[in-house]
C-alpha cells in the first residue's frame, strides 16, 4: 500500500496564525477516508493545506516523497484533484465543457482540448451515467448531477487523489445517496479519494478509514466501527449519538439521541 | 447502469447552428461598406469603391479630388480607426467580465479610461501636440492599472478579485479627482471645449497614421488573449477551484489583465472615452456563440468593431454637427441593455 | 543643327509663359505658429475655425465666408448685414471642441481654413492634422488683442482685400492711440479697480494674462481678480470682492446688474454705490470678451468713458455708429443705439 499523502506534525492556518496542530495522518493509495468532526474544527482550513492552496505553518506535508509546496500548480494537478462544493458557475458552459478543464494540467499552455480530451471526458460522464446531460448548461442541471459532474471532472484530471470538501453538503436526502454511491463505484479502482461530511454515517457508508478532528486536532484515527463510536461522537459534538447497524440499510447508521442533550 | 450515448461532434451543438458563427463576420463585412458609404459628402457605392480600388492598385480613379479626399483621408481611416477600437473594447470586455466573474463589468473597472483621461487633459492643458497627448492617454492608462494592479497585490490573504475591484474604485475616484481639478484651472476658450469634447469620445479627426499607431500595441494585446483563449475559460472558476486545476491564476491574471490594458489604453488613447460597447458587445456575443473564450473572443472582435463603424457612421451622419461617439453609444446601447434585462433573455444564458 | 535649335528657342518661349503662371498658382505663407502653408494665389472661399476667426473674417471679407461657426440668434441678426447673417453654420474645427463635421466642411469647398487664438503647440499639431486630412490649408493667426492692425492687414493681404484691411487697421490703430493719449497722464496708483464678474452669481471671474481679461490691460486698469492667481477662469467669493473693493463693476449678466442693486451683500461696494456697474453690450458679438477677437476694439472706446469718465470729449453713440458701419458694416438706428448702451452707459 502506497503512501499517498503524509501529513507529520502539521500546523496549518492562514495569516500567520495556526488553527490547527500536531496533525499526522497519511492517506494511502487506494484507500477512502472519510475526515468529519464539527464546524470550525478546522476541516476546510486543513483540505486547502493538503490541496496545497495554503502552506504549512509547520511540520512536514509531503505528497510522493515531495514537500507540497514543491510541486508546480500544473504537476500537482496531475496528482490530486479538487472536487468542491458544486454551486453555479457564472457562465454556462456545457456540462461537457466544465469536465474537460479538468484537462489543463495535462496539455499546453496555448493549447486548447483535443479530441482525446473530449473522448476522455464524454467517457467520464458515461461512467458516472451522466452522458446525456453532455450538452446541458452546467447551471440547468440538479445539483446532484452538478456534483457528479465535478467528480467526473476529477476523474478526467487522471489524478491519483481525490479530495472532495463535503460532496453532500447541500443535497436532497436522494442526491445525497446518488453521490455516496459514485464514491462507492470508484472504490476500489486504485483512488485515493478523501472527503469531509458532516454526517458521520458516511464513515459506513463509503470509507475505508474515518479522521476525527477537533478543535485543529485529530482526535480519532482508524476503521470506521473503531473510529466511530457514541463515545468518540459524543466527545466530538457534544450530544448522545446512537451507532446501530441497520439491516434494511447494510450498514451501521448514527442518529443523535434526542431529548437528554447534554452540555460538555 | 451507465447509459452510454453517442458523442456529440463538435460543431453540431445541440440548440446551436452555424448560423450565429457567421452572423458576427457577415453583419461586418455589410456595415463597413455602408459605413465607407456614408456621409455627409455624396459619394455614391460605385465611387467609393473606385477610390479604394484605385489607391490599391495604384492606378488613377479619374473622380474628383474631394471625393477621393472624403474616402480616403477622412472615412477609411475613421472606419479602420473604429474597427480596431471598437474591437479592442469589446476583448478587453470579454476578458475582464470573465476574469471577474460578472458579465456585467466593462473594461474600466481598474481605471484604464480614468488614467487614459488624466494623461490626455493633462496633455491638453500642458497645449502638447496631439501626438503627445495620445501618447500620454496611453501612458496614463497603462499607469492606472499598474497602481491598481500594484495596490492589489499588497493586501494578502483575501479575494484578489475582489480587492482589484476595490483598488480600481478608489484610484478611479482619485484620478476623477484630478481630471475635475485640471478642467477648473484650464482656458476655457481653448482647452476646456478640447477637453470635454475628448472625454466624450470622438473619431472626427483621425488619420490613417494614428490607426496605424494603435496597431502595434492592440496587436501584443490581442496575441496572448488568442494563445491563452481556453486557459481563460478557466479563469472564470472561483480562485482555489482554478489552481486546484493546475492555473497559475496570479500570472495568468496578470498576463490578461495587460493584454486587455494594453488594447484598451490604445484605444482609448486615439478615440478619447468610449463607453458601453465594452460592456454591451461581450454580452451580445456571448448570447450568439455562448461563453467558451475560444468562440466569444472572435464574435466579440467582430461585434465591437462593427458596433464602433456604424455609429461612427451615425455620429458623422445624423446631424449637421458631429455627434460625440460616447453620446451615441450610451444612447444606443444602454436602452438595448436594459430591454435584455427586461425581457429576460440574459445575455449570459 | 536647324532642328536643334528650333527647340532650344521654343523651350524658351515656353519657360518664359509658363514661369509667371507657374508663380501664380500658389504661394507660402507663414502662419503665427511658424508653419509654412501653400495657399491659392485667389482665395474666394474661407472657412472660419473658431469664433474669433469667424468675426475676423465677417469683418475683413464676409464676401468670402462660407459659413458662421455658431449661426448667429435672431437678436444677434439684427446687427449684422445681409446676406451674410443668413450663411449658414459650420461647427467648431478640431481642437476647439470639435464639432464640425469634416465632410461638410469639404462639401463646402473652402479654399483656406482660418482659425485665431492662442498659439501653442495642441494647435498646431491639430491644423497640421486637418491639413493633412482634407488636404486644405490651415492657418493659424495670432488673436492677440494689441496685434489687431498687424492681424487685419495680415489677414486682409491672404484674402486679396488689401485696402479693406488697411482702412480697417488705420481704424484699430488710430482708436488705441487715442485711448493711449487719454489717459497718458493719470498715475497709475489712480487707475480703475475693475471687477468683471460673470454669470448669475457674478462670482466666476478672470484672473491675470486670461483672455477675457486683455482689454482691461489694454485700457490701462487694474484687473482687482489679477491678484486671485493667474489662468483663465476663477470663481471667486464675495468676501474678496469686498476686500478687494473695486471702483467699477462689469458684467454680461443683466440679472446679475439688476440683482447687485438690491442684494445687501455687494450694497456696501463703492462700484454699487457710486452706480458704476455696466453690463457689457453683446449684440452682435461681445464688446468685452466673448469671442476673444477683433470685436473687442470696440470696448476701447466704451471703457474710455465708463472708467475715465469727463477725460475725452466725445458722443459714445456716434462712435458706435461709426464702428458698426466700418466693421460690421450695418447702419444702426438710434433705438438699436439706445438698446447697445442701456444698461452700458453713464447714466
Amino acid at each position: 500500500m502506497a503512501v499517498m499523502m503524509s501529513a507529520q506534525d502539521l500546523a496549518f492556518g492562514y495569516g500567520g496564525k495556526a488553527i490547527g496542530q500536531g496533525v499526522n495522518i497519511s492517506v494511502n493509495s487506494g484507500e477512502v477516508m472519510c475526515l468529519m468532526g464539527p464546524n470550525g474544527c478546522g476541516k476546510t482550513t486543513l483540505f486547502r493545506t493538503l490541496l496545497g492552496l495554503l502552506p504549512p505553518l509547520g511540520g512536514r506535508l509531503e505528497m510522493l516523497g515531495r514537500p507540497v509546496q514543491a510541486y508546480t500548480r500544473a504537476e500537482f494537478a496531475r496528482h490530486v484533484a479538487y472536487v468542491p462544493q458544486a454551486g453555479s458557475s457564472y457562465f454556462p458552459f456545457t456540462v461537457l465543457n466544465v469536465v474537460m478543464m479538468a484537462r489543463a494540467s495535462r496539455i499546453g499552455t496555448f493549447a486548447t482540448p483535443s479530441a482525446h480530451d473530449r473522448t476522455l471526458s464524454f467517457a467520464a460522464l458515461d461512467r458516472l451515467g451522466l452522458a446525456h446531460l453532455a450538452e446541458r448548461s452546467f447551471n440547468e442541471i440538479s445539483g446532484g448531477e452538478r456534483q457528479m459532474t465535478l467528480i467526473a471532472r476529477a476523474l478526467v484530471q487522471e489524478a491519483e487523489l481525490i479530495v472532495m470538501d463535503e460532496p453532500t453538503a447541500s443535497l436532497d436526502f436522494g442526491n445525497q445517496a446518488r453521490v455516496l454511491d459514485c464514491i462507492n463505484e470508484l472504490r476500489g479502482s486504485g483512488l485515493s479519494i478523501v472527503l469531509s461530511t458532516h454526517d458521520p454515517g458516511h464513515a459506513f457508508a463509503c470509507a475505508d478509514r474515518a479522521v476525527l478532528m477537533k478543535q485543529g486536532h485529530v482526535v480519532a484515527d482508524g476503521l470506521p466501527n473503531e473510529a466511530v463510536t457514541p463515545e468518540s461522537l459524543h466527545g466530538l459534538y457534544g450530544v448522545e449519538v446512537a451507532v446501530e447497524f441497520m439491516q434494511g440499510a447494510g450498514r451501521s447508521i448514527c442518529a443523535p439521541a434526542l431529548g437528554r442533550f447534554r452540555q460538555e | 447502469m451507465s447509459k452510454s450515448g453517442a458523442l456529440p461532434e463538435a460543431g453540431s451543438r445541440a440548440g446551436r447552428s452555424l448560423f450565429p458563427v457567421l452572423l458576427p463576420p457577415l453583419l461586418l463585412a455589410v456595415v463597413v461598406i455602408l459605413a465607407l458609404s456614408a456621409g455627409k459628402y455624396d459619394v455614391s457605392l460605385s465611387d467609393m469603391a473606385r477610390v479604394v480600388w484605385s489607391r490599391l492598385t495604384g492606378t488613377p480613379s479619374g473622380l474628383d479630388a474631394t471625393i477621393e479626399t472624403v474616402v480616403w483621408n477622412v472615412r477609411l481611416p475613421r472606419v479602420l480607426a473604429g474597427l480596431l477600437v471598437g474591437a479592442s473594447l469589446a476583448a478587453a470586455g470579454c476578458v475582464y467580465q470573465g476574469l471577474f466573474r460578472n458579465p456585467l463589468v466593462s473594461p474600466d473597472i481598474l481605471g484604464v479610461s480614468a488614467g487614459a483621461s488624466l494623461g490626455a487633459v493633462g496633455g491638453i492643458f500642458l497645449s502638447l501636440p496631439v501626438l503627445a497627448i495620445q501618447g500620454m492617454a496611453f501612458a496614463g492608462g497603462l499607469a492606472a492599472v499598474a497602481l491598481v494592479y500594484a495596490i492589489g497585490s499588497m493586501v494578502r490573504g483575501r479575494d484578489p478579485v475582489l480587492v482589484l475591484v476595490l483598488a480600481g474604485v478608489a484610484v478611479g475616484a482619485l484620478v476623477g479627482a484630478c481630471i475635475s481639478l485640471l478642467k477648473v484651472l484650464a482656458d476655457p476658450y481653448n482647452q476646456l471645449p478640447a477637453i470635454t469634447f475628448w472625454l466624450l469620445g470622438s473619431l472626427a479627426s483621425i488619420t490613417r497614421a494614428d490607426a496605424a499607431s494603435i496597431l502595434p500595441a492592440m496587436l501584443l494585446g490581442l496575441v496572448p488573449m488568442v494563445l491563452l483563449r481556453w486557459r481563460m475559460n478557466l479563469m472564470t472558476l472561483d480562485e482555489e477551484e482554478a489552481r486546484a486545476l493546475g492555473i497559475e491564476t496570479g500570472r495568468l491574471r496578470l498576463i490578461l489583465v495587460s493584454a486587455a490594458t494594453l488594447m484598451t489604453a490604445a484605444a482609448v488613447s486615439v478615440s478619447g472615452i468610449i463607453g458601453w460597447v465594452g460592456l454591451v458587445m461581450p454580452h451580445i456575443a456571448r448570447s450568439l456563440v455562448g461563453p467558451d473564450f475560444g468562440r466569444l473572443l472572435p464574435a466579440s472582435l467582430m461585434l465591437g468593431g462593427g458596433y464602433m463603424v456604424g455609429v461612427d457612421a451615425l455620429a458623422r451622419t445624423i446631424a449637421g454637427i458631429e455627434v460625440p461617439l460616447g453620446i451615441l453609444t450610451a444612447v444606443i446601447g444602454a436602452p438595448f441593455f436594459l430591454w435584455l434585462l427586461v425581457s429576460g433573455r440574459r445575455g449570459w444564458q | 543643327m536647324f532642328p536643334m535649335r528650333l527647340l532650344l528657342v521654343a523651350f524658351a518661349a515656353l519657360q518664359l509663359v509658363l514661369m509667371p503662371a507657374l508663380a501664380q498658382a500658389a504661394r507660402l505663407f507663414t502662419d503665427a505658429a511658424g508653419r509654412s502653408v501653400e495657399i491659392p494665389d485667389r482665395v474666394e472661399r474661407v472657412l472660419a475655425a473658431g469664433p474669433p476667426a469667424s468675426v475676423l473674417l465677417y469683418v475683413v471679407s464676409p464676401e468670402k465666408m462660407v459659413g458662421w461657426v455658431r449661426s448667429p440668434s435672431d437678436a444677434e441678426k439684427q446687427f449684422l448685414a445681409e446676406p451674410y447673417r443668413d450663411l449658414p453654420e459650420t461647427g467648431r474645427l478640431t481642437g476647439r471642441g470639435n464639432t464640425a463635421n469634416i465632410e461638410m466642411v469639404l462639401s463646402m469647398k473652402p479654399d483656406i481654413i482660418i482659425d485665431v487664438g492662442t498659439i501653442d503647440p495642441t494647435y498646431a499639431s491639430l491644423a497640421d492634422r486637418v491639413q493633412e486630412q482634407t488636404g486644405i490649408p490651415y492657418v493659424l493667426i495670432d488673436g492677440a488683442f494689441l496685434r489687431t492692425p498687424e492681424t487685419l492687414r495680415e489677414v486682409a493681404g491672404l484674402l486679396g482685400v488689401e485696402a479693406r484691411g488697411e482702412e480697417l487697421a488705420s481704424y484699430a490703430e488710430r482708436t488705441m492711440a487715442w485711448q493711449k493719449e487719454t489717459v497718458a497722464d493719470i498715475a497709475p496708483e489712480d487707475r480703475p479697480k475693475v471687477y468683471y464678474g460673470r454669470g448669475p452669481d457674478g462670482l466666476e471671474t478672470g484672473s491675470a494674462g486670461s483672455i477675457n481679461m486683455e482689454i482691461l490691460d489694454v485700457v490701462g486698469a487694474h484687473n482687482v481678480a489679477a491678484l486671485a492667481g493667474s489662468g483663465g477662469l476663477s470663481n471667486v467669493s464675495i468676501e474678496q470682492v469686498l476686500g478687494w473693493n473695486p471702483d467699477v463693476i462689469l458684467t454680461l449678466s443683466p440679472e446679475f446688474q439688476k440683482s447687485v442693486k438690491t442684494d445687501p451683500t455687494w450694497a456696501n461696494l463703492k462700484a454699487v454705490k457710486d452706480g458704476r456697474v455696466y453690463r457689457a453690450p453683446t449684440l452682435p458679438f461681445g464688446w468685452f470678451d466673448s469671442p476673444p477677437g477683433v470685436n473687442r476694439l470696440m470696448s476701447v472706446t466704451w471703457l474710455t468713458e465708463i472708467l475715465y469718465p469727463g477725460k475725452a470729449e466725445f458722443d459714445m453713440g456716434e462712435r458706435t455708429r461709426e464702428f458698426y458701419r466700418l466693421f460690421y458694416q450695418v447702419e444702426l438706428t438710434q433705438e438699436q443705439i439706445d438698446q447697445l448702451l442701456a444698461d452700458s452707459a453713464i447714466k
